[in-house]
């Protein structure tokens, strides 16, 4: 392979991929076109609303024929324990303390409008479909984990216990279940409606209305509509009254374990200003030490021209220097001896030369 | 009984000196609230005027609150709790139509209705007539409802203090102008208070016995509420409260925190009417119907301090079903 | 001379008698390879849980954070060694250049094997050629590594060339047709190099709520970029003072004569590249407005890296190739490469997930840490096996001159 040939296929590749992109976020339902997300669904977690009930982890478990829980789903001990998804609960029920009450919040993924997992994936695994659900398909999961990595919610759980067939897996918004045009089964489960099923749209207006007709129940800001560059699934959370508040803005959000340093970017732009001088050092890191090496063996071939002339100097001088000798030798002692002096003069010159090439060259590097 | 004639002497003065507190509270006291006394020499009751600088010959203005002083001043901790200053005058002396720099601007409309104000460095903080009654709200008995639906602000919510009698035109302007007597003053307010009637709430009674819940009976039994009982219990906990008497101005006002967004009236529609038992798409934030009964019923007690039964306690309001349990326990068995 | 070194001839090829030897290291290596052996069953038929730490909070371990981490970093005399001799024609390296990409390849080739361990559809790894997820960084790395191993094979294949060229001569066409496509791969390799270093910083760009701030920065493919190189330097020095330790005596006379100037003038070079580095740490410290985190327990681990790790050998180089003293400048090497090792862990494991309670960090179990020492020994035999059969340390008296 030569270099030429491998920077165009190295440059087509890179190509190839903008363009799969591009077809990417066609498909999925418009990442680059506006609106965003249009007709999405999304489902509004109300935490005021939640009892800590475990009848959605009870209504996941059962739609996904997953195995059963370690403990009963009516044993509301385990709400004592802070908990997180696992390959077989897809969604838990925290219970968490703010201004002395307890608040319970749903865990389970937030189905990003442009998810870090999907970014992260290198092989493709993940992809946030139309209806709003962002889905694995494991058959092409090769294990890296990358997307745990990724993911800010720390969502997705793997199955480190399996040999042969080890995958990630994660609360699949019931994409099945939504194709059939049934709810999720958490959603459907729920007995308080602290699950809103809706479209992200009409969500966002049902969270807005509901704090602006109890202000004083509800923190102003609808976790999600932005973080992480918005998601399907969002949080409203209690409000504390202004006279127990701390100063610190966002703690009700922070003292129910969401994150309020996403930013509201997709976590994927973060990546992107690296991946995008990848063209750029390919281009031209060649040229660069192209150059550079161009310069070395330029100044090894001056270099070598250099001293060429000089011994070819010196050789000039030395052959005159010694024609004048031998001249006058000639002059004075006769021709015959000036040929003896000539050919021992000669002889002597040989092999001083002879010793300095072969300390030149052993000083020389090869 | 070497102080015998001291001791007699002050009991003496004593006595003569509850009854001439006595005799001097019944006097001037009106109608309004005869068993209660008044601490200040304060009128009992007075009318307050929009008061403005602007002219206004025709007398155009709101109508005017009359006040009941003596009932207020017996709620409250002390008089600085109203009169923030320290200074016992009247509200329209700083704070006018038009706000005044003595009152640092702050309009009359403001200082009577502003839903809070923010907390002083030094001194009081002040309150509004609205700040204070909404801070009554989270009273135990009154949070239930009050902590689901909020005071529907219409007409006769205005009209329940806005409400003079008997005002003439003069007297408008008059008192606008701030130079009406205080005679005058008090007896348009005796007169407004003394006529004024409470709305009679709707009886326990009037509602039915018990309601069996069973529209969505499924897993568990239909629920029995005791519907004339926790009417009852409401009506017995807000009966001596005057501000609920004065602002629940309907008689179906006490029914309407469940019975809500329909006409007030005393043979209210079902639930299900609205609340559909899987999401309604053209309307995604009403709540399902098992969640609205959940959502009121838990929302009540909670408001109201009602510790039991517990919200996840499922079946202390409705007894699981026979044949569910099993089938849910085969549906465990079948996904494992 | 003095050196007896064994040139594989037709009839004898192999040259297995120093591995059968009962010394403390063949002891060693035997123990941790026949553990590591166990192991690796244990972690192919019972799964990753079985043998690791690893949570679903901390996917990441020592597999990552030592094996590809470290492995790729330290493995990166490679295309430093072959940047300097070939492109900038400093031409008495031209002996460090063959230890350098044997090591090299050896490096990335194992990191592959690392790979396999930590990948839970191991046999899947192709798979990213054909599902490729161009919007990953870590696509990229995989791009570039598996691209990179294929480079640093054609380049270290001139040495298995000379050695079995007596026995079958058409390996001397390849031999010449690499040979004559030195420069080419240089370029390609130094080009790789650039990109997947830097990317392998650029992977941790998507977790900023996960790592710590101190450590956390845009400018963190820079940051493993230009450590790579001191990394790169540093490990030709430091594996070359276990060389001549071990394997003197596979080493000719032009090796033994360059060794030394090789150290000096690589000193030279870290120790400018160190000091950029430690410049641009400083300034990433000042630009992110991250000075009130020092005064915490993290700051503390940040100023021991950045002072201890950095600063300290950048100066140690400084002043040992200033003096000509080896024995600084290989103390330095090593600083240097404990250093990087001691960033990629704070990066990868003791600075991730910062926030989260201790319950749920992460402290990488003994068989994590045997297997990574596993995937170490494995290094180490194959680069003996490899520079007591091949020309690495001395010229083949067959190919003298010829390249």
């Amino acid at each position: 392979m030569n270099r030429r040939k491998f920077l165009t296929i190295l440059g087509s590749a890179g190509v190839a991929s903008a363009l799969g992109t591009a077809k990417v976020a066609k498909a999925a339902g418009g990442t680059h076109t506006w609106p965003y997300y249009e007709n999405s669904y999304g489902v509004l977690h109300d935490t005021t609303r939640c009892i800590g009930c475990r009848r959605c982890e009870e209504g996941c478990n059962k739609v996904n024929n997953l195995p059963g829980p370690d403990k009963p789903f009516d044993d509301l001990s385990v709400l004592d324990k802070p908990r997180r998804m696992t390959p077989n609960a897809w969604t838990v029920v925290n219970k968490y303390e703010l201004d002395g009450k307890p608040v319970f919040r749903k865990l389970q993924c937030f189905h990003c409008n442009d998810p870090a997992c999907a970014s992260a994936c290198f092989a493709k695994c993940f992809q946030k479909q139309p209806d709003g659900s962002v889905t694995y398909d494991g058959s092409q999961c090769v294990g890296c984990r990358y997307c745990m990595v990724a993911c800010p919610f720390y969502v997705p759980s793997f199955e480190y216990d399996d040999a042969w067939d080890p995958l990630v897996q994660k609360c699949t918004f019931c994409e099945p279940r939504l194709r059939e045009g049934k709810l999720p089964g958490c959603v459907e489960a729920c007995p308080m409606d602290a699950l809103t099923f809706g479209r992200r749209s009409d969500l966002i207006k049902v969270a807005r209305a509901r704090i602006k007709a109890n202000p004083d129940k509800y923190a102003d800001y609808i976790y999600g509509e932005w973080d992480a560059g918005g998601t399907a699934w969002m949080v409203l959370v209690p409000a504390v009254p202004a006279e127990h508040s701390l100063a610190e803005t966002g703690h009700e959000f922070r003292a129910l374990g969401l994150d309020t340093h996403l930013g509201n970017r997709p976590m994927g732009e973060l990546t992107a200003g690296a991946l995008g001088a990848v063209p750029m050092i390919v281009a031209f890191w060649p040229v660069l030490f192209g150059g550079a090496y161009a310069i070395s063996k330029r100044r090894e071939a001056m270099h070598k021209a250099e001293t060429e002339t000089i011994i070819r100097d010196a050789r000039e001088d030395m052959a005159n220097v010694m024609d004048a000798a031998v001249r006058k030798i000639a002059e004075t002692q006769g021709p015959g001896v000036a040929d003896t002096a000539r050919q021992a003069m000669a002889d002597a010159l040989r092999t001083r030369e002879e010793t300095c090439a072969n300390r030149g060259h052993h000083g020389e590097d090869k | 009984m070497r102080n015998g004639t001291t001791l007699l002497l002050l009991t003496a003065i004593a006595v003569a000196g509850a009854a001439y507190l006595t005799l001097g509270d019944a006097g001037p006291a009106p109608a309004a609230a005869p068993a209660l006394a008044s601490v200040s020499d304060a009128p009992s009751a007075l009318v307050i005027f929009p008061v403005g600088e602007k002219p206004n010959p025709e007398g155009v203005g709101m109508k005017p609150v009359a006040f009941n002083h003596l009932l207020h001043e017996n709620r409250v901790e002390n008089c600085e709790s109203c009169h923030h200053t320290g200074d016992t005058a009247a509200c329209t002396t700083c704070h006018t139509l038009e706000g005044r720099a003595e009152g640092k601007f702050v309009t009359l409309a403001q200082a009577m209705h502003s839903p809070n104000s923010a907390r002083k460095g030094q001194g009081n903080t002040p309150q509004s007539c609205t700040s204070c009654h909404a801070k009554q709200l989270q009273r135990p008995e009154c949070a239930g409802c009050h902590s689901i639906v909020k005071p529907a602000r219409s007409e006769t919510y205005c009209s329940t203090c806005h409400n003079v009698s008997g005002l003439t035109k003069g007297d408008m302007v008059a008192g606008i102008a701030g130079s009406l007597p205080d005679g005058r003053n008090a007896e348009l307010a005796v007169d407004t208070l003394k006529t004024r009637e409470n709305p009679v709430q709707l009886q326990p009674a009037d509602g039915p016995y018990k309601v069996f819940i069973d529209e969505i009976a499924d897993q568990y039994k239909a629920s029995m509420f005791a519907h004339r009982r926790h009417v009852a219990s409401l009506m017995e906990r807000v009966k001596d409260n005057s501000l609920a008497a004065a602002f629940h101005n309907q008689p179906t006002t006490l029914c309407s925190t469940c019975h809500h967004y329909s006409p007030l009236k005393d043979t209210p529609p079902k639930c299900g009417s609205c609340h559909s038992q899987r999401i309604n798409p053209a309307n995604p934030e009403r709540p399902q119907l098992k969640a609205a009964y959940h959502l009121l019923c838990m929302g009540c007690h909670k408001g109201m301090n009602v510790a039991r039964p517990l919200n996840t306690s499922c079946v202390t309001c409705h007894k699981q079903s026979e044949a569910k349990p099993a089938d849910s326990a085969a549906a465990k068995l079948g996904g494992e | 001379m003095a050196h007896s070194i064994h040139i594989p001839t037709k009839d004898k090829l192999f040259n297995l008698g120093e591995f059968f030897t009962l010394t403390k290291g063949n002891i060693l290596t035997a123990v941790i390879l026949a553990g590591g052996l166990i192991i690796t069953l244990i972690r192919f038929t019972q799964g990753i849980g079985s043998v690791t730490n690893l949570s679903d909070v901390q996917p990441w371990g020592m597999w990552i954070g030592f094996d590809l981490l470290c492995g790729v970093t330290l493995a990166a005399g490679g295309y430093f060694t072959t940047v300097a001799c070939y492109v900038m024609g400093m031409k008495h390296f031209h002996s460090a250049v063959r230890p350098a990409v044997t090591t090299a390849f050896l490096g990335y080739a194992f990191v592959v094997v690392a790979l396999l361990y930590d990948l839970g559809h191991w046999w899947r790894l192709p798979y990213m050629f054909f599902f490729p997820g161009t919007t990953s960084v870590l696509f990229e790395v995989g791009l570039c590594v598996a691209t990179y191993l294929t480079v640093l094979f054609v380049e270290f294949s001139v040495a298995p060339c000379e050695w079995l060229a007596e026995k079958f001569p058409f390996l001397l066409k390849w031999r010449a047709l690499v040979n004559r496509a030195t420069i080419i791969l240089t370029i390609f390799g130094v080009t790789l190099s650039t990109l997947h270093q830097s990317s392998l910083g650029s992977l941790f760009l998507i977790a900023p709520g996960k790592l710590h701030p101190l450590w956390y920065s845009p400018f963190i493919p820079m940051f493993f970029f230009v450590s790579s190189m001191a990394a790169g330097g540093s490990m030709v020095i430091f594996e070359g003072m276990f060389a001549h330790r071990g394997a003197h005596h596979y080493m000719d006379a032009t090796h033994l004569r360059e060794a030394d100037e090789v150290v000096f003038s690589f000193s030279k070079a870290v120790s400018f590249i160190l000091f950029a580095y430690f410049m641009l740490k400083c300034i990433d410290l000042l630009v992110q407005a991250n000075t009130p985190y020092l005064c915490s327990g993290y700051g503390l681990l940040w100023l021991v890296e950045i002072l201890g790790f950095v600063l300290l050998p950048a100066f140690l180089y400084a002043r040992g190739s200033r003096e000509r003293n080896l024995k600084i400048c290989r103390f330095a090497a090593a600083n240097t490469v404990l250093g990087i090792v001691f960033n990629r862990f704070n990066v990868s494991m003791i600075a991730h997930n910062y926030a989260l309670p201790s319950a749920e960090r992460y402290f990488p179990s003994i068989w994590e840490i045997w297997i990574s020492c596993f995937v170490v020994t494995m290094i180490v035999t194959a680069y003996r096996f490899i520079v007591y059969h091949m020309p690495v340390l001395y010229e083949h008296p067959n190919f003298k001159g010829s390249h």
